[in-house]
């Protein structure tokens, strides 16, 4: 496999990678689905947008976001069987079981963990430790603004967080499980060893001061926007859509099993951020996962950051014994 | 052994007719397709073949079971493939309702640990202040001009708040049972999709290639 020169570096040398807008699938059928598919995902960005920012104090809650959450993906794993991208990609009983097990971790037990060491822990203990206050002239800004901010500050931690994942052992240790997943479903979001969940959840957001209807706008372009990262549904996505926003397209070659490829779109939300530091690639992939696709089971997910740590450690700093040689 | 009253949470039996004329090397040679996949190990030995499997592919049709046995047997009515295999995939769904029942029995407990202690108590009052201190901000113009609802009055967010804290403490066993809810759910139709899914699977594979004639009916079944 030759693979595709973009930049400085050879993408899809070792699996197949498509490179390109242009060279992507279409979505195929009639006008009607034509065009389901392709003003979808700015419909429902901007229903999510208009709905959080003009419903009265009563709606605009946590719950409300939650129970609209829900509804949107079962609505999305309608559209996967409706209109899959890849056939290889469907969704089966195991996998949906598999991957909503770690959904439903996320909202329990890592939840109530979070409480205790997550990012608004630390950050509150930096502020008292310090003596900080909030910047609190945000909430003096439009909500709009608000909410671009808390996405894009968010983001822009993350980015730089699952970068130095994939640049940086002890955290790629963590990490690695997530890239064993082999198709893209609207919940492998959240399949992943549970200290990378706590690891990339982290922000700094928590220094600012914002209002709670901003954190819900900002809330809906995670679920209009960085959802469609792990999605089997074939969109024809608007060019400037693209340009800006992170798609499954973006995601998929994260996710190759090409090496080079995966050291790209880093970003959850906002892809122009890769575009600003050049880890950007526009294409898509089918293959993916680690070690020609090796189906990873829950258990090893969970041991894995420090069974794989465990070996380096040893093969590091172990005794070596000498090889043996043969007689003569 | 487990009892068969048990097992049958993960273990699925059946049988499917062979066709008429069938033997047991014909009929394991359709299915061999079945076992040449990626982490799945067989053998076979007259009428019987065992297999074993390990981190099956996601798209294996027979990725929910981890091992199992076919055997062909011979009857009056002619040849029968009868299987027996066993899913752990099916046994973890069937038990982790009651993990997730567990989480929420412990979100009970925190939350009743942390209200009785003091320390909970001065770390609420502290971030009442605070929540009362935020919410006193003036709407931008340009949001006042859209037309977006006022942000509520301090007063209220907080009654709101010592309203929730009371009734519901730091963490909320809801999602957990939900999660309990769904994970039955999810067994119950896994279990009977499964089990359809191999039997259909098998006797797609048994039959194919071959014309239906009024003396053999296309893909018969025994029960």
């Amino acid at each position: 496999m030759n693979g595709v020169r973009v930049g400085k570096r050879i993408i899809g040398a070792d699996a197949p990678v498509t490179i390109g807008w242009e060279n992507l699938p279409r979505v195929e059928g009639g006008p009607v689905k034509q065009f389901v598919f392709t003003w979808f995902q700015p419909a429902m960005l901007f229903a999510l947008i208009a709905f959080w920012y003009y419903a009265p104090n009563s709606i605009a809650k946590f719950s409300t976001a939650i129970g609209i959450g829900i509804g949107v993906k079962i609505l999305l794993l309608g559209l996967e069987w409706v209109n899959p991208r890849h056939e290889s990609w469907r969704l089966t009983w195991k996998e949906l079981a598999t991957d909503l097990f770690f959904v439903s971790l996320g909202y329990t037990i890592l939840r109530m963990a979070d409480t205790y060491v997550g990012d608004t822990v630390i950050i509150t203990s930096i502020q008292n430790f310090f003596q900080m206050e909030k910047f609190t002239w945000f909430t003096g800004l439009p909500l709009l603004v608000q909410a671009f901010l808390i996405s894009f500050i968010f983001d822009f931690g993350q980015y730089w967080m699952h970068r130095g994942m994939h640049n940086w052992y002890p955290l790629w240790l963590t990490h690695a499980p997530h890239h064993y997943i082999t198709q893209l479903n609207i919940n492998k979001g959240a399949v992943g060893n549970p200290i990378e969940l706590f690891l990339i959840g982290l922000g700094i957001g928590g220094f600012f001061d914002f209002l709670p209807r901003a954190f819900l706008l900002a809330g809906s372009l995670g679920l209009a926007v960085s959802i469609y990262q792990h999605i089997n549904v074939r969109f024809n996505t608007p060019r400037w859509w693209r340009f800006v926003f992170n798609t499954t397209e973006h995601h998929s070659v994260h996710h190759s099993q090409d090496y080079e490829a995966t050291r790209s779109n880093y970003s959850g939300t906002w892809i122009i951020i890769d575009r600003m530091f050049g880890t950007c690639v526009d294409g898509e992939a089918e293959l993916l996962g680690m070690e020609g696709g090796r189906k990873m089971s829950i258990r090893e997910n969970m041991t894995f950051p420090f069974s794989e740590g465990w070996k380096t450690l040893k093969a590091k700093f172990g005794r070596h014994e000498p090889a043996a040689v043969p007689a003569e | 052994m487990v009892p068969r009253f048990i097992d049958w949470i993960w273990h699925i039996r059946g049988s499917v007719a062979l066709a008429p004329g069938q033997t047991s090397d014909e009929a394991f040679d359709k299915l061999e397709p079945l076992f040449n996949q990626v982490g799945t190990t067989h053998e076979r030995a007259g009428d019987t073949l065992r297999f074993k499997k390990k981190d099956s592919a996601a798209q294996d049709k027979m990725s929910v079971f981890d091992g199992g046995v076919l055997q062909v047997e011979r009857g009056p009515g002619g040849g029968v493939l009868r299987y027996h295999m066993i899913s752990r995939a099916l046994l973890a769904c069937f038990l982790a309702p009651l993990l997730f029942l567990g989480f929420a029995q412990l979100a009970i407990f925190v939350n009743s640990y942390e209200a009785a202690s003091a320390k909970a108590g001065a770390a609420s009052e502290e971030k009442k202040k605070a929540e009362k201190e935020k919410a006193e901000v003036p709407m931008h113009p340009i949001d006042k001009f859209l037309g977006a609802p006022e942000p509520e009055k301090p007063e209220k967010d907080k009654a709101d708040s010592e309203e929730e804290g009371a009734q519901e403490g730091k963490h909320s066993p809801t999602p957990a049972c939900v999660f309990a809810g769904i994970f039955a759910a999810l067994y119950v139709g896994g279990r009977i999709l499964e089990d359809r899914l191999i039997k259909r699977l098998f006797r797609k594979r048994l039959y194919e290639g071959m014309v239906a004639t009024s003396h053999s009916p296309m893909m018969p079944t025994t029960d």
